[in-house]
């Protein structure tokens, strides 16, 4: 943690050279044992936000992360850099049957280090459709508001009123045009300087992830921070978990050391994401914490497809912050369900992330690369776990024991892919596009609405020919009041074991339908509460 | 990833058996590998880095620089580039790619492939043939009885690795009009 260029006071560097507790498991010379009264597995959204509440009343915490402790002096804007030190397995994470490539953080602050700040309430259907059809009590509209409310003050998150980058006003342009609702991303910043690079770790401390917020928090109040550490089984005494076992991480950290922490807690709170917090239950093996089969199911990304086009002016889509304007005109228009919707959104265009999004090899991609500052592209997020034929994917131990992800595309979601090519093209071509290209292996740049339309009509929708994406992984843990059909209850408590709860997206029983940071701020936070009563009573 | 049980298939059903792909491997020469610019190489063995000189400049094509002292240097970076960034990944991500160099090695894609699957005869020296082939596997059918999805798996792979080697290399930024990260101070 030295760079001398980068001058920005570092205040969380700061702070753990003045004491803030921290192990690097990967410097461990011997095996350690450790005691608390909790002990949460994970540090993003769910993990650090829980850590601060449970810190805070009085209770010693110890977090565990896999991934690195780096911060702001860290982050060099360097896409190479980023993606292969704080994003799961390299940012190369797909699903089994490679057809979707999955974006998760992997770092101290979690997929909050990395994201691109974009802040959304949880949506009012989604909350009905979990109280009406998944068993869900007490997360109503008007009982999470107060945690919305609570988590837009701790995270600081705001109407951002810069001017958005051209690749955003471009999908605002369109949208206006078209007729079609369009609206500003809130986001969770603090003196942001709008530079573009939220997704390669924030150089300046603006982007308020739990990195710079409620990890300190609880870090201040004497909570203990593991890092390169991988929770890897609980053990299992008279129907409760005993101990945690995990593996120090190598000093590189994409591989296990010989090294073991084992670490005794009152009560344990899963918050690896929604593939590490299956993975933890999947790897112990004991029926009590899996009774019914369920974990590891209803897995949902909200699969992404991506539409390029070539604008008659510059986008520079790489600087400006990423994600400012979205539609979610496809949503609404959709919520009874008989077609997939989906929300609308930019990504930011640095050359790396374009480059290998792109179809193809040699001069026709050349040809993009040389365009790229002209380069427009919008992204279409469908809304996943609403509808009886849209199941998710199913989290799986692979020969080492890290986890993977089935998740086969329904024919219902993959009608919604072709239909956001579609409404994405018309938004390009309305904002001035000479072009659009649909990503996906059989497409090529089409020169007028028309053309593309009619391309669309006839790209085969398949895995491994439009190229799919994912950064939002929910789902996992469902919870819900019915043991037999939910992980844990609407409280995130585990249904047979007393001491372990799941403080994370996982518990989610159906997408958000929004990017689920916010969502994961708000319900944890009412958990972790509940949670902290409980445990100093 | 292409496991040497469906090459063996992809063999039989073809006609062509394992011992014709060995005859093959020892008949045609690997390319030389390239110098590493004092980087100490993890994971890729001299001949995956004669490979990778061959396909990289059929990946990326113009993106290259056209004078010839700075093309060989840009591969050779883009090498060391593919050889850092595997170092990083999960030992059994690394295995993956290690099969798929193993394919590439019995010179299966550039020589046995295009011989049974598009009719071209391979060889290392001819950039168009090395397009043929990587078209070949960019265009297989994912549902393919024979190969399954691993030939666009890999494709996929290969030629995700090289752009973000050499899209991450700032001597790449002139030519997509990138100014670099913002200077902060």
């Amino acid at each position: 943690m030295s760079d001398s260029k980068n001058t920005i006071l570092d205040f969380v560097a700061e702070g753990f050279q003045q004491g803030w507790k921290h192990i690097d498991a990967s410097r461990l010379g011997e095996d350690q044992s450790l005691e608390a009264d909790v002990v949460i597995i994970g540090s993003g959204a769910g993990g650090g936000n829980s850590a601060e509440i449970l810190a805070q009343s009085g209770l010693n915490v110890i977090i565990v992360e896999e991934g690195p402790l780096q911060t702001s002096r860290d982050f060099h804007m360097k896409e190479n850099e980023a993606y292969s030190n704080l994003y799961q397995e390299s940012a190369g994470r797909q699903t089994k049957d490679r057809g979707i490539k999955i974006f998760q953080g992997r770092m101290v602050g979690g997929g909050t280090g990395i994201n691109w700040t974009t802040s959304f309430r949880t949506p009012t259907e989604t909350l009905k459709y979990w109280a009406e059809e998944m068993g869900v009590l007490g997360l109503s509209e008007k009982e999470m508001l107060p945690w919305f409310e609570w988590s837009e003050k701790r995270y600081n998150i705001q109407d951002w009123k810069v001017p958005p980058n051209a690749n955003n006003s471009a999908l605002e342009t369109g949208c206006e045009k078209l007729g079609v609702s369009w609206g500003k991303i809130r986001r969770n910043v603090t003196g942001c300087l709008n530079l573009g690079y939220c997704g390669t770790g924030c150089p300046v401390n603006a982007k308020q992830s739990t990195l710079v917020t409620t990890i300190p928090g609880a870090l201040k109040e004497g909570a203990t921070l593991i890092s390169k550490a991988r929770a890897e089984t609980f053990e299992i005494k008279n129907g409760k978990i005993t101990e945690l076992k995990c593996k120090a991480m190598t000093p590189r950290g994409n591989a296990p050391a010989v090294q073991t922490i084992k670490i005794k807690a009152r009560h344990y709170v899963l918050a690896a994401g929604s593939i590490g917090s299956p993975a933890i239950i999947l790897r112990s093996e004991n029926k009590i914490l899996n009774p019914y089969g369920l974990v590891g199911t209803r897995t949902f990304l909200h699969p992404v497809n991506i539409s390029g086009a070539i604008m008659p002016f510059p986008v520079n889509g790489e600087y400006g912050a990423p994600q400012t304007s979205y539609s979610d005109h496809y949503i609404e228009t959709r919520l009874d369900n008989q077609k997939s919707g989906f929300k609308m959104e930019c990504p930011p265009l640095q050359p790396m992330l374009v480059a290998t999004a792109l179809n193809g090899h040699g001069k026709v991609h050349a040809e993009i690369m040389r365009q790229r500052p002209f380069l427009q592209v919008l992204i279409a997020l469908q809304r996943d776990g609403f509808h009886p034929e849209s199941i998710g994917g199913k989290v799986y131990l692979k020969s080492d024991g890290t986890p993977g992800l089935d998740y086969a595309v329904s024919g219902y979601v993959w009608d919604g892919i072709r239909d956001a090519f579609i409404a994405m093209s018309e938004i390009q071509f309305a904002s001035g596009a000479k072009a659009v290209a649909p990503v996906h292996r059989d497409a090529e740049l089409y020169h007028s609405l028309d053309k593309v339309k009619k391309a669309i009509a006839s790209l085969p929708m398949a895995t491994l020919k439009a190229r799919l994406f994912s950064a939002h992984v929910m789902g996992g843990c469902p919870m819900g009041e019915n043991a037999a059909k939910s992980v844990v209850n609407s409280k995130g408590r585990h249904h047979e074991v007393d001491n372990l709860s799941i403080f994370d997206g996982s518990v989610f029983p159906t997408s958000i339908a929004a990017n689920p940071m916010e969502s994961i701020f708000a319900v944890t936070a009412k958990f972790a509460t509940e949670l902290a009563k409980v445990l100093v009573m | 990833m292409l496991t040497r049980r469906k090459l063996f298939k992809l063999g039989a059903v073809s006609g062509v058996t394992l011992l014709t792909i060995e005859t093959f491997h020892a008949s045609l020469e690997i390319p030389p590998a390239p110098e590493g610019l004092g980087h100490s190489f993890e994971f890729l063995t001299p001949v995956d880095r004669g490979i990778l000189s061959k396909i990289t400049p059929v990946i990326l094509a113009e993106a290259l620089p056209e004078s010839n002292e700075e093309r060989v240097l840009a591969i050779k970076e883009v090498i060391v580039g593919w050889d850092i960034a595997v170092s990083g990944l999960q030992p059994l991500t690394q295995q993956e790619i290690r099969k798929l160099f193993l394919v590439m090695d019995s010179n299966f894609i550039f020589s046995l492939t295009p011989r049974l699957l598009t009719g071209v005869p391979g060889a290392w020296d001819d950039p168009s043939e090395i397009d043929d082939c990587l078209n070949n596997w960019r265009l297989s059918d994912p549902e393919s009885l024979i190969t399954g999805n691993e030939l666009r798996i890999g494709y996929m792979g290969m030629v995700e690795l090289t752009m973000a080697s050499w899209y991450t290399n700032p001597r790449s930024w002139d030519f997509c009009s990138y100014g670099g990260p913002p200077v902060l101070f």
